[in-house]
């Protein structure tokens, strides 16, 4: 117990960010204990920006990024808010007509944008998903007025509460976040050393380091930004707590059965 | 305080009930009758607990709400395995202990459902609360023995504890190794979700400043204990207090915003 403690405080202070900087300057090691990087979609980079010294630092290989994505949970919602605080939080389901006050009739989900743009052409304005760079995600909307009379509006999930003066409904696009996936190529000289797609929980270990999914473009989803974190102490630590678990567990749990048991024979 | 009028909210108040009443009865000398309230009582929390699983569908030990009532439902067996493993008492106290912890769960926190955040879907998130939560019952039912001792007149034989003291640090002694694992597999979790096995969150913190109270509880009972039995029960007593802290303040109060908070 009192070894796998010490153990930790060691690995903990082997990998600080102090033992670091005095490797370097002692040894002209060039690791780092931790860094920021930014990588855009399709692109390889293999240049860091460390936390603690601002320094941009190079790593001995660059890192792809195959792809970029977000996954969420279903349902998606639809946020629709009314005069008096009425507020309905409607799962999205295309086609489906949901019924509202009697004031205010009812509305129907009629497609859902990724990205979502218009087009001029001629006298027209076309709602399109466009293809290119860019994200705003939004759904097209049939209204029912009590009267019958219909009308096309749009709810976006970056410009939530989104309503016009005339308009009696403030309507949203509310999506929850499942996941963030960073499909990631490790590259050296040309080869694939290594691949894997990162997410929350699910590091990449290569080179002494982790590779952490930790932020990410909010507002194109074009870059992801990933973190990283030196290796070092780790392995001092994990068998501290292995002794201080098996330590504890066999002082407090085990010794006492096996002397019961010894007692009993 | 709201009164959650759900199937959710029935089903714990009918747990409250049956805990409240065996507590009642069995202090009036029912002890036939406590016993079956009290497993009315745990059916009732295993069936709210079994059908909030299966309404959220996933483990739940999300939030504050979930590991309440989680809380009220291991409070049973774990009482069954203290008096028949251990041959520790205290089935008034798992009453009573049930019944408080329900009561937040039933008034307090919020029963929205919510979906697991990325940081929460991990292995690790199932057997971290769930051996804190054990080690907490755990922890509750010895703080309840010391209460039980201090405020007991006769003071110890000799050089002997009385039974109570030693109960509670038979519990201890259970409690302590869940709650060292809980605090492994959180550190372990912390390094795969957010790149540091150590934070400095304000939970993280608690967490530790409980550990190494139970530390010096252990400690101080091996070199002093024999002749300041009291004083062993304080150590026992303040552990709770600062578990308490770790579970409620940390994640109430505004105070402490950390990387828990999304616990509430």
């Amino acid at each position: 117990m009192h070894v796998g403690a010490i153990s930790v405080l060691a690995g903990a202070m082997w990998g600080s960010s102090v033992a670091h900087n005095l490797r370097e300057k002692l040894f002209a090691t060039r690791k780092f204990q931790t860094a920021q990087m930014v990588i855009y979609e399709q692109q390889a980079e293999k240049h860091v920006v460390s936390e603690i010294s601002g320094k941009v630092i190079e790593l001995p290989f660059s890192i792809k990024l195959k792809d970029f994505r977000i996954k969420y949970y279903k349902p998606e919602y639809l946020h629709i808010q009314a005069s008096g605080d009425r507020n309905w939080l409607v799962p999205v389901e295309i086609g489906n007509e949901v019924l509202l006050d009697s004031d205010l009739g009812s509305i129907t989900v009629l497609r859902s944008f990724e990205n979502f743009r218009i087009k001029i052409d001629g006298d027209k304005r076309i709602a399109i998903d466009a293809n290119g760079p860019g994200s705003n995600p939004a759904l097209e909307l049939q209204l029912k007025d009590p009267n019958g009379n219909t009308t096309t509006r749009y709810a976006f999930e970056r410009f939530t509460a989104h309503a016009r003066p005339e308009d009696k409904l403030a309507l949203g696009y509310y999506r929850i976040i499942r996941d963030y996936i960073s499909e990631l190529q490790i590259i050296k000289d040309g080869k694939i050393l290594a691949e894997k797609s990162i997410e929350v929980n699910h590091p990449l270990h290569f080179g002494g380091y982790h590779f952490y999914q930790h932020s990410y473009d909010s507002e194109n989803k074009q870059y992801t930004v990933l973190m990283v974190v030196s290796d070092s102490g780790l392995g001092l630590v994990y068998a501290g707590y292995a002794m201080l678990c098996i330590g504890v567990f066999q002082h407090f749990w085990l010794k006492d059965i096996f002397k019961k048991k010894r007692v009993a024979s | 305080m709201a009164i959650k009028y759900t199937t959710q909210g029935l089903l714990i108040y009918a747990a409250i009930a049956g805990y409240l009443l065996a507590f009642i009865v069995s202090l009036l000398g029912g002890k036939k009758a406590g016993r079956l309230l009290q497993l009315l009582g745990f059916i009732m929390a295993l069936f709210a607990l079994a059908y909030r699983w299966y309404h959220v569908g996933h483990i739940p030990l999300q939030n504050l709400f979930e590991v309440f009532l989680a809380l009220g439902t291991a409070v049973y067996p774990l009482g069954l395995f203290c008096r028949y493993v251990l041959r520790t008492p205290g089935r008034l106290a798992d009453m009573l202990i049930g019944a408080v912890v329900l009561f937040p769960a039933g008034f307090f926190f919020s029963a929205r459902p919510l979906q697991l955040p990325p940081a929460l879907q991990s292995w690790l998130f199932g057997p971290h609360v769930a051996v804190y939560v054990l080690a907490y019952v755990f922890m509750a039912k010895a703080a309840c023995h010391a209460v039980a001792h201090i405020a007991s007149r006769t003071p110890p034989p000799g050089d002997e504890f009385i039974s109570t003291e030693q109960s509670a640090h038979k519990m201890i002694c259970v409690g302590f190794p869940l709650l060292t694992l809980g605090l492994v597999l959180g550190s372990c979790w912390g390094k795969l979700a957010w790149g540091d096995y150590w934070g400095w969150d304000p939970k993280e913190l608690w967490s530790l400043a409980s550990w190494l109270l139970y530390v010096g509880y252990f400690h101080f009972r091996s070199m002093f204990g024999r002749k300041f039995a009291r004083i062993n029960c304080i150590w026992a007593i303040t552990g709770m207090a600062i578990i308490v802290i770790t579970m409620l303040w940390v994640n109430l109060s505004r105070l402490f915003a950390g990387l828990h908070s999304y616990a509430v």
